[in-house]
């Protein structure tokens, strides 16, 4: 009986071990694993375009697994990579790029490019130069764009019209913007707080898990005043310039003014309510937003121009192949067909997000589509000026907080912007000092 | 079968036999215990003196480096100064409300088990449920506290976002989250006082102060010692609440150790620099219990610990 149950438990372990491998070639079939963590709704488009893509190759199964938040993700990702069950494919946020390169986990995207099944050149440059930019590591490109994302205006048109503005006209300059905000926020209550909200600054606390995304709203207006957040080689951060000075001032102008910090509300809470009559979002959130607030006349609009030019921020999500894949020449072939114009049109009009490629706009059905959705239109259309937050080849993830300190030190804190700026650059500039002083 | 042994012979295999059966009942115990404890405080040990980002399969030995670097962070002493604040906020005021609550109960009052229940569930809530309660409590607009204030006229607070009071608001929650189990530690002590002693001190015509002064508080003293040491060492490593409550901030006034740490394994990926914060926090820790265990030794005799 002892027996017996040992041989019964060893059997059940080597089993277990054996079922990945056994998996990817039942007869002839090859599986590629992805792993990604889209959104719900976002999840019925992925699988269109799986079994899209099955039917056009036979060859290959693509077995998706959603994981339920990036950041878990990425510990999935590191336990995976450590007990090399990695997946074939993953989708990443480039934040962690640098680290995933830095152990040799992933392929450089040129042993796929110069290959037989490769892109040329044309095909390369017709992807948004900004997507390539965020897709790259030191000049490399180390993960292919999956689909584009960015920043625009959301306003609500009843609330323009009540102060007397012309709702098709939202704010196009920072003055307007910082006119539009004061004059669409009312005191009801006559409390000294506002009870409705002009213009949203995003304030989150900098340690805190919106830390990002405050400063991914921020960095456009660095850029739109001419700034930058590095300089070419990487070796001193530029963020606290004049330019950066500018961005910030405009940021804590409006959140004083209108005492955001006394306002609690979650934004899309607030503006599905009419209590927030302008903030930013991306094209991600437009499906939902038309679901539920269909009883507002609201809009999207590009963020207005700076001093300089305009300028909104890229995101989106990148996908990379890992180096433990025993697939990867089938893992590229998913990924080369994912950014087909005519399959990256189909995609990005099931899920909401924005096609990578620049030809997409010239498919006949996409652009109807465009024509019919003015909104996700403000956003294809903004691509033009889009730029990437990234590359930071080393400590991305501690400079990109030290930005979020210095916005929430100016705003918050009351800082001077000047200051708050100088202090977090110290900071940055002393890490980017420590990578010289190692090579 | 012992019959041709010697008595000594035999004593000595009945001892092994005894060892051994004994090793096999502590295994699981022993497996698990070195897997997820003594592996991972040596492994941190081993990495707090390396650069590693969890995803490489090396770790690059940098000697001493991450201590070098955690001595000169300004920021650290910043939360250490902060971990401090935090811990000399709550602990005293925990103990002094715990024991007046614990002496209040210990009377016939009407009620004592619903109130005994009521002070102890804040314990027992998870702390992520309970920060999200207190986020509204503290909300400057709609919050409960700030109603409440303002009725005896105190101007509304912006609890969360104002860098001075973000602390006092962890420190209140603190003293609210874990004041129960203080009390019934001292419930237990002071059911543990016999009454022959109070009833001799009303013989020699002792007032309350005086019994509380001379017999209540020196019989509780290993009770009070215990909850002291207990205390501090959660005070000290207070993270899921500072977490929810407020993320470190505002302008990282409520960074403490614990999350300080956190932030730099698992969002910067730096494992070693996380592991040497670690050592160097394990060894504040442990000197500061040391030199209370021999303070309150030489003041009271006991012996307890």
């Amino acid at each position: 009986m002892k027996k017996f149950l040992t041989v019964l438990l060893v059997g059940c372990i080597l089993f277990t071990a054996c079922d990945r491998k056994q998996k990817q070639s039942e007869n002839g079939v090859v599986t590629i694993t992805f792993w990604h963590s889209f959104v719900a709704s976002t999840i019925l488009a992925l699988e269109d375009l799986i079994s899209q893509f099955e039917k056009e190759h036979p060859g290959i199964k693509i077995n998706a697994q959603y994981v339920p938040t990036g950041d878990a993700l990425i510990q999935k990702l590191i336990t995976a990579i450590q007990s090399k069950t990695a997946p074939d494919i993953s989708w990443i946020h480039s934040d962690f790029l640098a680290d995933l390169v830095d152990a040799d986990a992933i392929y450089e995207m040129a042993h796929f490019i110069n290959g037989e099944n490769g892109l040329s050149q044309e095909e390369l440059s017709d992807i948004y130069p900004a997507l390539m930019q965020y897709a790259s590591l030191r000049k490399k490109i180390y993960s292919i764009p999956m689909e584009a994302t960015n920043l625009a205006l959301i306003y609500n048109k009843d609330l323009l019209r009540k102060a007397g503005y012309d709702a098709e006209r939202p704010p196009q300059t920072w003055e307007e913007l910082k006119e539009y905000a004061l004059t669409l926020s009312e005191d009801y209550n006559h409390d000294g707080n506002y009870d409705q909200i002009g213009f949203f600054v995003p304030v989150y606390p900098a340690s805190g898990p919106l830390s990002g995304w405050m400063m991914w709203q921020w960095v456009p207006y660095l850029w739109q005043a001419g700034g930058y957040i590095v300089n070419e080689a990487q070796t001193k951060v530029l963020y606290n310039s004049e330019a950066g000075v500018q961005a910030l001032t405009l940021w804590k102008e409006i959140y004083n003014s209108l005492n955001l910090s006394s306002f609690t509300v979650d934004y899309d809470v607030a503006f599905a309510s009419q209590r927030v009559a302008m903030s930013m979002d991306g094209p991600w959130n437009l499906p939902r937003f038309n679901k539920i607030m269909k009883n507002i006349d609201w809009a999207f609009a590009p963020l207005p121009e700076g001093p300089k030019k305009r300028a909104t921020v890229v995101g989106g999500e990148y996908l990379v192949i890992f180096k433990q894949s025993p697939h990867p020449d089938e893992s590229w072939a998913f990924i080369k067909w994912i950014i087909r114009p005519d399959v990256q049109a189909r995609w990005a009009m099931k899920s909401g997000y924005l096609p990578v490629r620049q030809s997409v706009k010239s498919i006949p059905e996409f652009a109807r589509y465009l024509e019919e959705n003015p909104n996700f239109k403000v956003f294809v259309d903004q691509m033009e000026v889009a730029q990437a937050q990234r590359p930071l080849d080393n400590f991305g993830l501690q400079i990109t907080r030290h930005i979020a300190e210095a916005i929430e030190a100016a705003t918050l804190g009351g800082m001077d912007p000047q200051e708050a700026l100088n202090r977090s650059a110290q900071k940055s500039n002393k890490l980017l000092k420590s990578v010289q002083n190692n090579k | 079968m012992y019959i041709f042994m010697n008595q000594k012979d035999y004593l000595k295999q009945q001892h092994r036999k005894n060892f051994i059966t004994g090793i096999l009942f502590l295994t699981p115990t022993l497996v698990i215990f070195s897997m997820f404890i003594l592996f991972p405080v040596l492994f941190s040990f081993f990495l707090s003196f390396h650069k590693w980002n969890m995803f490489s399969s090396s770790q690059s030995f940098i000697g001493f480096a991450n201590y070098q670097r955690l001595l000169t962070d300004p920021e650290f002493w910043q939360v250490l100064k902060q971990t401090i604040m935090y811990t000399l906020g709550t602990v005293p005021l925990n103990m002094v409300i715990a024991l007046f609550l614990a002496m209040m109960l210990n009377k016939k009052i009407k009620g004592k088990s619903f109130l005994r229940t009521a002070f102890f569930t804040p314990v027992i809530i998870s702390p992520v449920a309970a920060a999200l309660i207190w986020r509204w409590i503290y909300d400057p607009n709609f919050g409960l506290l700030n109603y409440a204030t303002g009725l005896f006229g105190i101007p509304p607070v912006n609890w969360l976002n104002d860098s001075r009071a973000a602390m006092a608001a962890l420190i209140i929650m603190g003293v609210w989250k874990t004041l129960g189990i203080n009390m019934v530690l001292f419930s237990a002590g002071l059911q543990g006082i016999p009454d022959t002693y109070y009833e001799a001190a009303e013989m020699d015509g002792a007032g309350r102060w005086s019994k509380f002064w001379n017999i209540t508080l020196p019989m509780l003293t290993p009770t009070t010692f215990f909850i002291m040491i207990m205390s501090m060492i959660s005070s000290f490593q207070v993270f899921d609440i500072v977490y929810v409550l407020t993320s470190g901030g505002p302008m990282g006034s409520t960074k403490v150790m614990v999350f300080y740490m956190y932030e730099y394994a698992f969002k910067f990926f730096e494992m070693g620099y996380a592991s040497a914060v670690a050592y160097i926090f394990f060894a504040m820790l442990a000197i500061l219990t040391l030199l209370q265990v021999k303070y309150m030794r030489t003041r009271s005799g006991y012996e307890g610990i």
